[in-house]
């Protein structure tokens, strides 16, 4: 068993888990950083005034700058350890390291503080491609990548464009002309560009969770709040310093701990990532109880713990996915918002899973639900395929009967036009012959006998006609029809008809036959002194009961006629029903489904 | 005698239409649906319409449906209708409450000219005329307890011509026999099965089809 993504962009062979040489060293590094981050922070004397907003309790500010660079990059090594295939957790250790060094903007040393300033601006920009590209590290559409793209570009370029105008006070190594006013133009525009990517995220970020719909899975909707908080604080706070709102200090704040809490709420969904394998487990418990197919995709979704999943089996012979019931699937395009994993079994394609895109994210998870669900998924598969193969066969019997019916139909319809017709205007020029022949008695008699012999066979081609199409019944409704049967009937009936419509043409020539045969039997085979017939719509069903008063003991399995009786209600997917005790008679129930 | 015709093959209504000149009556009309038989009817009202049960456009009961109609709309009109089957059900549907001018023949009754001309006549007359299939079923139905076994085989006979829509007369020339002994049987018959006497030619028709009905 192997499941495989098909419409997911995760899933490249070729990752592999970093070292842990390179591990240990980036946490090293990440550590030192933090701590680099907290002294610089702690002692940093805001008289300079060179970073916008910049003022107030150093302390705070020292510790959450630490925070968010130890966070970040703790939490993007976890990341890249268990998901190497993903490019969530490198992004996060740089954005990390990029947090660290804007920090250096508080170094006195001249070659620092300019290396830390020039990207200071970057961060908010890397929060908002971070939190983008969750889950798979990658941005989804050119668009996204060209406004980070251009982000970037102003929050860099742009900064290193705005250091050669001054105004940074006497570490600015860049400074070419003292120009502060100009300077303070171009970080406006910086601000505004930045402000406008961060909220144009966030609206990315609501609309796509949004469209992915309720089913969500608890742990990450933890996370995608506290992403689009995150986003909706930056823009908050770069526009309190746009314009000169008077607690800029405290926002900062406010935004630097929103940030801080991405990487719990990560760490969080991580660790239940962890405990659902427990989930497999129970899987598999649940699994060796032998539920009903439908229970087996009830069971994969709360493994999976996503009630949203859908669960479509693969019918070669169909070249179509169906669920359970055997009902056609059709897979969401690749690019909705449904994910698709693929489930193999000793080498054949067997099911299909949609589910939401972030299970993408669980490749180990999809495996361990596939290998776990393995059997059970096959046999579910021979299930849905004998449900669609009974589908077609029923189908395709109720095709061959009204098409039967039609020819049948179509036969006594030429008979009655053409043969009956003719061989009735034959027997009447014979009449008119015989009126001008009154001379010659010979040939008068050879006349009538010929005349006789034209009767005879249309006796026989009435029959013939009746046999194969009842035409009264289409013409004239069921009611009529029936009382021909009744008074011909070989015992007296008693014929009780209670439907206020007439009814499709197929049941109405199927009860008929019903009645005709029954009645037949009844005189062959009862010993009946009468009978009586019932025909009344109950429900969305025709239910017709013929009853007699014979001697019993029919058998519904041995008896032919009694089996045809039942292949012909069958066909209409209805039900025949016969009881008929030793001595007590026999009681013949058939009802037809009608929707009509 | 004004006649029209409904019948959608050809051959037969101009066979039908040369028997029935030939015989003295004179086909006003001819068409091949229930909607020109209606209006055939209406611009030039016949003594009798000749109707085939099934005619154009679905071949189901447009012919019943035209026939009920001018049974409804003009009660002087009588009607005939021909049909390659004959069945209980549509012949008690025609009669509905009265068997005043109806007639209801097996299609093949036509070759037998006499009966048919006659049968024309009485139901353009206000009279009747019944397959002889049709009361055989009925007749072959009754329990063996009926008032029916108490006929004698010549009474059965005239109840069977009588059902028919035959008159006294018509049942005389039949059976050969003289009106008297018709007339005879006739009161016999209506004693054994407790129908009230006196009551006119067609009257007693649908009188004795509801009574093997019942």
């Amino acid at each position: 068993m192997g499941a495989s993504m098909m419409a997911g962009p995760h899933g490249t062979a070729t990752a592999c888990a970093p070292r842990p040489l390179v591990v240990w060293s980036i946490a090293l590094v990440g550590c030192a950083a933090s701590v680099v981050s907290v002294s610089l922070a702690a002692t940093f004397h805001p008289n300079s005034g060179a970073i916008a907003g910049e003022a107030g309790k150093p302390l705070v500010l020292a510790l959450l700058f630490g925070w968010l660079t130890s966070a970040y990059v703790g939490c993007g090594l976890i990341a890249w350890w268990h998901r190497p295939a993903s490019r969530f957790g490198p992004l996060m250790i740089v954005l990390g390291f990029t947090i660290f060094v804007t920090g250096l903007a508080r170094a006195a040393n001249d070659l620092v503080f300019t290396i830390g300033y020039a990207v200071h601006l970057l961060p908010p920009v890397l929060f908002a491609q971070l939190f983008l590209a969750f889950p798979t590290g990658r941005l989804r559409t050119p668009l996204q990548r060209s406004m980070i793209t251009g982000a970037c570009a102003t929050a860099l370029g742009l900064s290193l464009f705005r250091m050669t105008l001054g105004g940074l006070g006497r570490h600015n190594l860049l400074e070419v002309v003292d120009a502060p006013g100009a300077a303070m133009t171009v970080l406006r525009v910086q601000l505004l560009v930045i402000i406008a990517t961060c909220m144009t995220a966030f609206v990315l970020l609501v609309v796509r969770r949004a469209g992915a719909g309720p089913p969500l899975r608890r742990s990450l909707n933890v996370l995608i709040i506290s992403f689009a908080g995150g986003l909706l604080m930056i823009g908050l706070h770069l526009g309190s310093i746009v314009v000169g709102a008077p607690a800029v200090q405290q926002i900062r704040w406010a935004t630097f701990a929103t940030l801080g809490v991405a990487p719990i709420a990560f760490l969080v969904g991580m660790l239940n990532d962890r405990l659902a394998r427990s989930a497999v487990g129970e899987l598999v418990i649940e699994l060796r109880q032998e539920p009903a197919p439908a229970d087996l995709r009830d069971g994969l979704a709360r493994a999976l713990r996503d009630p949203s999943l859908t669960l479509a089996y693969w019918l070669p012979d169909f070249s179509r996915y169906v669920d359970s019931d055997g009902r056609p699937v059709d897979l969401p395009a690749p690019d909705s918002s449904r994910a698709t994993t693929l489930i193999d079994h000793r080498g054949a394609h067997v099911a299909v899973l949609l589910h939401d895109p972030s299970l993408v994210d669980e490749p180990a998870l999809l495996e361990a639900v596939a290998a776990a669900a393995g059997i059970a998924l096959e046999n579910g598969r021979l299930h849905a395929d004998l449900r669609a193969r009974l589908d077609e066969l029923r189908g395709s019997r109720a095709r061959i009967v009204d098409a039967g019916q039609r020819e049948r139909k179509r036969l006594e319809r030429d008979l009655h036009d053409g043969a009956q017709q003719r061989l009735v205007a034959l027997s009447l020029e014979l009449s008119l012959l015989e009126g001008t022949l009154q001379a010659d008695p010979a040939a008068c008699s050879t006349i009538d006998h010929a005349r006789n012999e034209i009767a005879t066979s249309l006796e026989e081609l009435r029959d013939i006609a009746r046999g194969l199409h009842p035409a009264v019944v289409s013409g004239h409704g069921l009611e009529v029809a029936l009382e021909q049967l009744a008074a011909r009937a070989p015992v007296p009936v008693r014929l009780h008809v209670d439907m206020a419509n007439r009814l499709p043409e197929r049941l109405e020539v199927a009860a008929f036959y019903l009645v005709a045969e029954s009645l037949a039997n009844v005189g062959k085979h009862a010993g009946a002194a009468s009978a009586a017939i019932t025909v009344a719509r109950i429900g969305d069903q025709v239910v017709v009961e013929v009853v007699d008063d014979g001697i019993g003991g029919a058998d519904a399995e041995r008896g032919s006629g009694l089996r045809g009786l039942a292949d012909r209600v069958e066909a209409l997917e209805g039900r025949l029903r016969v009881w008929s005790p030793a001595g007590g008679g026999t009681r013949l129930r058939a009802e037809l489904p009608c929707a009509w | 005698m004004r006649v029209v015709i409904a019948e959608d093959s050809v051959l037969l209504r101009e066979g039908l239409e040369r028997l029935l000149q030939e015989n003295g009556l004179d086909v006003v009309g001819t068409c091949q649906t229930g909607d020109e038989l209606l209006e055939l009817v209406r611009r030039e009202p016949p003594e009798v319409a000749i109707v085939d049960i099934r005619l154009p456009p679905t071949h189901n009961d447009e012919g019943m449906q035209a026939a009920l109609e001018i049974r409804a709309e003009r009660p002087d009109v009588g009607v005939l209708v021909l049909s390659q089957y004959v069945e209980l059900g549509l012949a008690m549907k025609l009669l509905g409450e009265s068997a005043d001018g109806a007639g209801y023949l097996l299609k093949d009754r036509i070759s037998d000219v006499q009966d048919f001309i006659a049968a024309v006549h009485r139901v353009a007359a206000g009279g009747s005329a019944i397959d002889p299939i049709i009361v055989s079923t009925l007749l072959a139905k009754r329990r063996r307890d009926d008032p029916l076994t108490a006929l004698t085989p010549r009474e059965a006979e005239v109840l069977e011509l009588m059902a028919q829509g035959r008159s006294n007369q018509g049942i005389a020339d039949k059976l050969t026999i003289t009106l008297r002994a018709v007339e005879k049987y006739v009161s016999s018959i209506f004693g054994k099965l407790g129908l009230p006497t006196g009551c006119g030619d067609s009257r007693r028709v649908l009188a004795v089809l509801l009574y093997l009905h019942s």
